[in-house]
Order: structure tokens, then sequence, then C-alpha cells
């Protein structure tokens, strides 16, 4: 009898481990669970090593902007503009880039000048934010939106509409954009390296730097901590305001390296493609990685795998011919069974 | 006392006729990962009596109202009404059956009208709209009947913490109630709030109401409650009635020992500087020229009722309010804080009233807690994380804090245990001016005699401390002097050693003023 309880009770423990772990890694098992159902119903196209190369190359902006966006959220915020500051750093970018050229500048001087003007100008559009969000007293959905309606309308001005082609005979850009480090034993089919582009050591550049930023650093404790309770951060002597606007300007600047990176990706800034839809796309991959919407909870890697699961499901449905109308449908069910598996921990 | 009620009744043996008890709880128990909070509980009120349940943070007292309440179910055990099972799943459950919880942490919805409030859920309609002229109608005699002066129309976000009780309280009138539970009704009223709550109390017992009554003031439960249950570590210790036992026996019961030295010895002040002096201090809407000092070493109490302003004073010397006249000085310089930030710079720390809201980040680790206020100090931009958790371990040991694991969330500690680390906080960056408001509130006797002892020795290295409290024996107990606001003003200084509560009550409530 008793003994009969006591199975009961340790199986019933046994079912708690495994919900709370469910709850904790289960976007690890889903990564690992999705990147196995493709390596095995795709063998020859998933795993080929220029297939995961392009695919993390091709979104490797949209996860930077989700680094920057996990922490905008876990300081209690969220930042819809992100897509159109992206759009519209990278566009004055480009123009400052070709002007210095064209200007008979160096070649090499013009393109660092104009990709950090790029990133500059990111974050000086989240400190516009975060002001406004702080000092203005505005809400943050109602900052961004503006901004993410403003900045993108300023972008097609700027481009009447159009693209912005880097200028001829700078060619440094793309070269960047091409360059990387290879791998030592990744080939492809023809036996050439695989070239690891810099766009994607500089995500998880900023992966790692955002999570240690998150967890290390004394900013990160304050995010954490003005997103858990604002009044009692307070009480406790935290500067909430200079805090929270700090957390909009790392998520500007992040969206200024994202704009270096489509610039150098595509060699010149469509100014209605560029960023589009990006802050959806970004959200998205932080409520999958476990980050709660209300703040003061969440984390980086969360986040990173969070995009690699958005990639992969696209790329999957892309090779199994679903057609590209369903796959925002295949997302938004995602997102809904992340939040639901992991809604216990809140609990 | 138990008898004479025209409900009374004694089990008996099983007779036909047999009158069952209003509530009976018959052998539960409740775990929890960690711990087994309830162990074989039972309890049985009737109708029309008046029963008080008390015991230590973590005795199990909550638990068990959580389970009458709908809001946990019991691992095992039985629970009846009149002798009908009753087993709820949920808080609607209970209201159906009438058995009705007020809360420690008030239920309301800030943006509502009061009248919304009472009527939330069983709003009465006309035409399918929303009737409003019925609800206003309909809240404002029952906050007549209890004697409540509050306008239907507020917005409940807009009151006062102790009307918002009184809300709460009609709001669970405003039903058929059997089963009234009420979890420390008093530790937002005022001494006059007070005894308008009891006399409803009494009023509800007479039309046969059984009501649990849950509190940490033992001169209220001998005064208001027929029977009380002492529980203890999950299990009930005893049941007695008032006549056959008194607050000393009962503190003793609950803590499982005798309590001595419930507050430290003074020690006598030395120096005859000041810390802190408070001159002429006016904080717009809620205080108006307020004097005090306090001398290194020296405990100061802010005695008032609640509404006089005690809380503002402290939060405007900190800078979370204006001031916009008078002077605060620190060691004889005039200084005006613009942040929390700023006066914790200086040496000066507040720890709030309001604990969960305020005091502590709930999710956050006890490790987390305790050193944020102070992060500065174990690495510029990269937090030391090993010298972290060696201070708050320290700090465990001086304020002999329980707590299993330093790196658990801190809500998962008792209130006692969590004001510890709200004081512990602001103290570990060795403040000189430390402003304690109400703090032990919602903490249960063994804990208190704590944080009096932690108090006078922080008193004692020469920390300058102002205790804000309601609770008048311990400002008598602990403090040197004894500092009254009335509405607002300084309204006269007494001497800790020779106050008494009603020197002090004189003061607070304007006797005095008439008689001159």
């Amino acid at each position: 009898m008793s003994a009969g309880t006591n199975t009961q009770v340790g199986a019933a423990r046994g079912w708690r481990l495994a919900l709370s772990a469910l709850e904790r890694f289960g976007v690890v098992i889903a990564f690992v669970a999705l990147f196995a159902y493709n390596a095995i119903t795709q063998p020859d196209t998933f795993l080929k090593p220029e297939n995961l190369r392009n695919l993390l190359n091709q979104n490797a902006d949209i996860g930077v902007i989700a680094v920057g966006m996990t922490l905008v959220i876990i300081a209690g915020g969220i930042d819809l503009s992100v897509g159109a500051v992206m759009a519209f750093a990278a566009a004055v970018g480009m123009l400052t880039m070709n002007a210095l050229f064209e200007g008979g500048g160096n070649e090499t001087f013009s393109v660092v000048v104009g990709l950090a003007t790029g990133i500059g100008l990111g974050a000086a559009c989240g400190l516009l934010n975060g002001l406004l969000v702080t000092m203005g007293r505005i809400p943050a959905f109602i900052v961004t939106l503006a901004g993410l309606i403003g900045f993108r309308s300023v972008t097609l001005a700027i481009a009447e509409g159009g693209e912005i082609r880097a200028a001829d005979g700078l060619t440094a850009l793309q070269s960047f954009g091409r360059g990387g480090i290879d791998i030592p034993g990744v080939v492809d089919f023809y036996n050439q390296p695989v070239v690891f582009y810099w766009n994607i050591l500089i995500f998880f550049a900023v992966v790692i730097t955002g999570q240690l930023l998150l967890s290390r650093t004394r900013m990160g404790r304050h995010f954490i901590a003005v997103g858990s309770n604002e009044v009692a951060a307070r009480y406790s002597g935290i500067p909430v305001n200079r805090v929270r606007t700090w957390s909009y300007v790392i998520v500007g600047a992040c969206a200024g390296i994202a704009a270096l990176m489509s610039m150098t990706r595509m060699n010149s800034v469509s100014s209605s493609g560029v960023g589009h839809l990006a802050e959806l796309d970004a959200i998205a991959a932080v409520v999958i990685g476990g980050t709660a919407m209300t703040g003061g909870r969440g984390r980086v890697w969360g986040t990173m795998l969070g995009v690699l699961i958005l990639i992969m499901i696209s790329n999957m449905l892309t090779l199994a011919d679903v057609e590209v109308y369903w796959q925002g449908f295949v997302k938004g069910v995602i997102i809904i069974l992340a939040v639901l598996i992991q809604r216990g921990r809140a609990n | 006392m138990i008898g004479d009620g025209p409900f009374a009744t004694s089990a008996g043996p099983i007779l036909p006729g047999i009158v069952f008890p209003m509530l009976e709880v018959g052998d539960i128990s409740k775990s929890f990962p960690a711990v087994k909070a309830l162990d074989g509980v039972s309890l049985r009120v009737e109708a029309g009596e008046v029963h008080g349940v008390i015991g230590e943070n973590g005795a199990g007292k909550s638990t068990l109202m959580k389970i009458l309440a709908g809001i946990q179910p019991p691992d095992e055990g039985s629970l009846s009404l009149e002798g009908v099972p009753y087993r709820p799943r949920h808080v609607n459950d209970a209201s159906e059956a009438g058995v009705v919880m007020i809360h420690q942490e008030l239920n309301l919805v800030d943006d509502l009208s009061v009248a919304e409030n009472i009527m939330l859920g069983r709003e009465p309609r006309r035409f399918g709209v929303l009737d409003f002229g019925t609800m206003r109608k309909e809240s404002a005699r029952i906050l007549g009947e209890i004697g409540a002066t509050i306008d239907p129309r507020t917005r409940v976000g807009d009151l006062p913490v102790a009307q918002q009780q009184l809300v709460e309280i009609a709001k669970a009138l405003s039903q058929e109630t059997r089963v009234l539970i009420l979890d420390e009704p008093t530790a937002v009223l005022s001494e006059r709030e007070t005894t308008l709550l009891f006399r409803l109390i009494r009023r509800l017992r007479e039309q046969g109401v059984a009501i649990v009554y849950i509190s940490h003031l033992l001169p209220e439960i001998l005064e208001l409650c027929d029977r009380i249950t002492v529980l203890r570590d999950g299990r009930v210790v005893v049941e007695t009635t008032p006549a056959d036992s008194d607050a000393d026996h009962l503190a003793s019961l609950m803590v499982g020992r005798d309590l001595v030295d419930v507050y430290p010895p003074r020690m006598p002040i030395e120096s005859d500087t000041r810390r802190l002096t408070v001159s002429g201090l006016t904080v717009p809407g809620h205080a108006v020229d307020v004097d005090f000092d306090i001398a290194p070493g020296e405990i100061v109490g802010l005695a008032g009722l609640v509404g006089s302003g005690r809380t503002e004073v402290a939060e405007a010397i900190v800078g979370l309010r204006p001031i916009s006249a008078g002077e605060v000085r620190l060691d004889d310089e005039p200084v005006r804080f613009r942040s929390t930030r700023d006066a914790l710079h200086r040496g000066v720390a507040y720890v709030s009233e309001d604990r969960k809201g305020r005091g502590i980040l709930v999710d956050l680790s006890c490790i987390r807690n305790t050193t944020l206020p102070n992060l500065e100090a174990y690495g510029r931009l990269v937090p030391h994380r090993r010298r972290e958790r060696a201070a708050t371990e320290g700090w465990i040991e001086r304020l002999d804090i329980r707590c299993p694991d330093a790196r658990s969330p801190i809500r998962t500690l008792s209130g006692g245990n969590q004001q510890k680390f709200a004081v512990a906080s602001r103290l570990d960056s060795e403040p000189s001016v430390i402003l304690l408001d109400e703090p032990t509130r919602g903490v249960d006797v063994g804990a208190k005699r704590e944080l009096y002892h932690l108090i006078a020795g922080l008193a004692e290295k020469g920390l300058a401390c102002l205790m804000i409290s309601s609770e008048l024996p311990e400002l008598i107990g602990l403090c040197h002097r004894i500092v009254v606001m009335r509405q607002g003003r300084t309204a006269g200084v007494v001497d800790g050693p020779t106050a008494t509560e009603e020197s002090i009550m004189r003061l607070a409530a304007g006797v005095e003023d008439h008689a001159a």
C-alpha cells in the first residue's frame, strides 16, 4: 500500500520534473527535434554546409535585432520601430558611403565610415525612442509604433521609394559581405571551402555579448530589476529612466548592425524591403525563446534558438513545397504553442 | 462563552436532528514540493461564531484559507458545510456555496468604481445593459450598513487602502455569505476603522455567519473571537477560548517556546550631535511643517494614524516625493535628495512599508535582492558573483534569516524572512541613517522579536533609525523618543521609556487640543 503510494508520488514528481524541464528547455528540445527532422527528411539538401551557411546568412540581421529586442522586452519595454530604423540606418549609411567614395575618398575609409554611420544612427534613433518613453512618458508601444511609421516614411522619401545601390567601383562593401572565415574541413560539393560569412559570425558574437550583458553585468541586472518591478527598482535606488533609455539605445544599435549586415549582403538598400516586418519576426523569436513579454525574465540564448527555429520552419516548408502563403500560419501556430508550453513557469 | 448562542451546538453522539457545524474541516493535509504545509488539520466553526486562527508565518494559515476559498485543493481530508460535503474547485464554487474570503492583498479592480467592484460579476442589468442606478443604490445601501462613508462612484484606485478594505468587505456582504474568512483585516485600518470593523463582525455573528478570523495581533484575537485555534508547522497545537488564555500564552504556543525579552534594552545615547534633522518639512498634500531629529544610535518612532502623512514624510526625505518647504540636514549639512539612489549614496536608506510592491523584487533570488541597491560595490560593470553570494550569506547569518538556498526566488520565503532581506539590502551599502516603514507588518511574533533586536543592534553601532509603525507597543518598547503626527503635522514628541499607548493616542487623535 505504502509502496504503491510512494511509486505514485515518485511518478508524480517525475512528471512535475519533466514538465518543468519542458517549460525551461522546451525551446532546446524543439530546436533539436526540428533539426533532426530536417536532417533526416532532407539529408541531401538541408545538411549541406552551404545550405546551413546560406540560411544563417540570410537571417543573421533579424537575429541581431532579436537579441536587442530580448533586452528591451526584459527591461519592460518593446520596440516596434526596429525594422524601419534598420532601413533608415542602411539608407543613410549607404548614401554617406557613396558620397565619400564619389567625392574621392579612400574606398575602405568610405565603407567603414558608412557602416559606422548606420550603427550610430540606429543607436541615435533608439536614444530618441528611449527619451520619448522615459522623459516624454509616452507608452513604448506608441512611441515605437510612431517610429515604425515615421522612420520608414523618411527612408522611402530619401530613396524616392526605390533602391539605393552602392556606387560603381565600390567593391569593398561586397567583398566584406562575401568575406569570412573558412572552417577547416568544411567543403562543398566541388571540394571548395565553404566560407562562413562575417555576418554569421557577427550574429553569434552579438548573441554571446547580449547573453553576457544580461547575466553578468550590472546593466543586465538593472534591466531585469526594472522589467520585474519598476517601482521596487526605483525604491532600490536604480536609475530607472536611465536604464530604460539604455535598453532602447541598445536595440537601436542592434538595428544599426542589422543595417550593416543587409548592406554588405545585398550591396544595395531597398527602401521598402529592408527590415520589412523585422519587428514581428524578432518578437516571435523572443517569445519562442522563452522571454516573458511582461518583462523581468528572459534569455538571449533562447532567442537565438527561436531565430534558428523560425529559419528551419521556413526552410522546411519551402523544401516541402508548401505554398509561401501558408508559412505565416505555421509560424503563428508555433508562437502560440511556445507560449502555452512555457506559461507554467510564471505560476 | 460557547453554548449560549442560538446556533451553538455540541458535537454529541449521532442522533437524528443533530445540527451540523457550519464549517467542518476534517484531517486536511497539503504538501508542496519542499514542505508539508498542512498535516492533518481539523477545525470546526459553528454558525454565529468568530473563530480565530493564529500561527507564525509558515504555520499553514494561508494554505488552509486558500483551501477553504477554493484556490487550492487539499491532498487529503474533507470539508463540509452544514454536514454537506464541500469540495470547491474554484473560487467561484466557494462563493456560490457562501464561503467568501477577504484577502490580505486586496482583490479589487483599481480602474472600476466602488459600485462596479461591489457588484462585479453579478451586475444588475436592465434591457441588457448595466443598470448603474441600481448598482449605485445597492452599493450605497451596503456601504451604509457597514458605516462606510464612501461615494460608490469613486474609482477604487483613488481610495486609500483602508477604504479599499471596506469596499472588499462590502463586496463580500453583498452576497449570501455563510462563512466569511478575514485574513489580517486590520493591518491596513486605523483605530477608528478597526472599531467599526469589529462592530460589523459582531453583527454578522449575530446573523449566524461563521467567521474565520486570522490575525497576528493577539489582543484583537482575544477581544473578538469565541474560540481560537493555534497552528504551528502545519498542525493544530491547541484549540482554546479567550477565557482560558492570554496573549503571552498564545504567543508561546505559536512559537513553541517562551518568548522572553521581546524588546531589547534601550542603549543610552551618548553624543548630543544630530545625524538627521528635519525642520519645517512640507510635502504638498500630505505633511506640513514637520520637525524632528535623530541622533546617531537613536531609534526615533514615528506614530500617527493611517493617513497622517508618516510614510509621505519618509518618502520625501529620500527624494521620492517633492518637498515644497523646509529643510533636511544630514550631519548638519543641508541636503535635498533627488532620488532614492541619491539618498543611498549619501547614506540614507529607506525600507518601504509595501514589501512586495516596493521593498523587494519577488521574482528575483535572495542574492539579487540583497545586492541590487548596492551593486556598484561588487564591480563597476560586471558584478563579482562569488562576492555577492558571500555577502548575502553573511547577511543570512547576521540576521538569522531562514533561507535554505540564497539562489532561490525570494518569494519562496516567509514574510518575516523577506522583510529581513529587504532590510539587509538597504544595509548592504552601510548607511548612517535608516528609515524603516512598518518593518514588522505581516510578520509573526518570533520574527518581530528578531527584527527588534536587529534594529537595536544597528542603533548600538551608531546608526540613526527612524521607525514608522502603527503598533504602539513596539514603538514604546523600542524607541528612545516617539514623534506623533496628526493630519500631516507633528502633534508632539513623547519620551520612549515613559510613553503609554494612551499618551500617544491622545496626541495622534488630537485630544490634547480640546483640553488646552
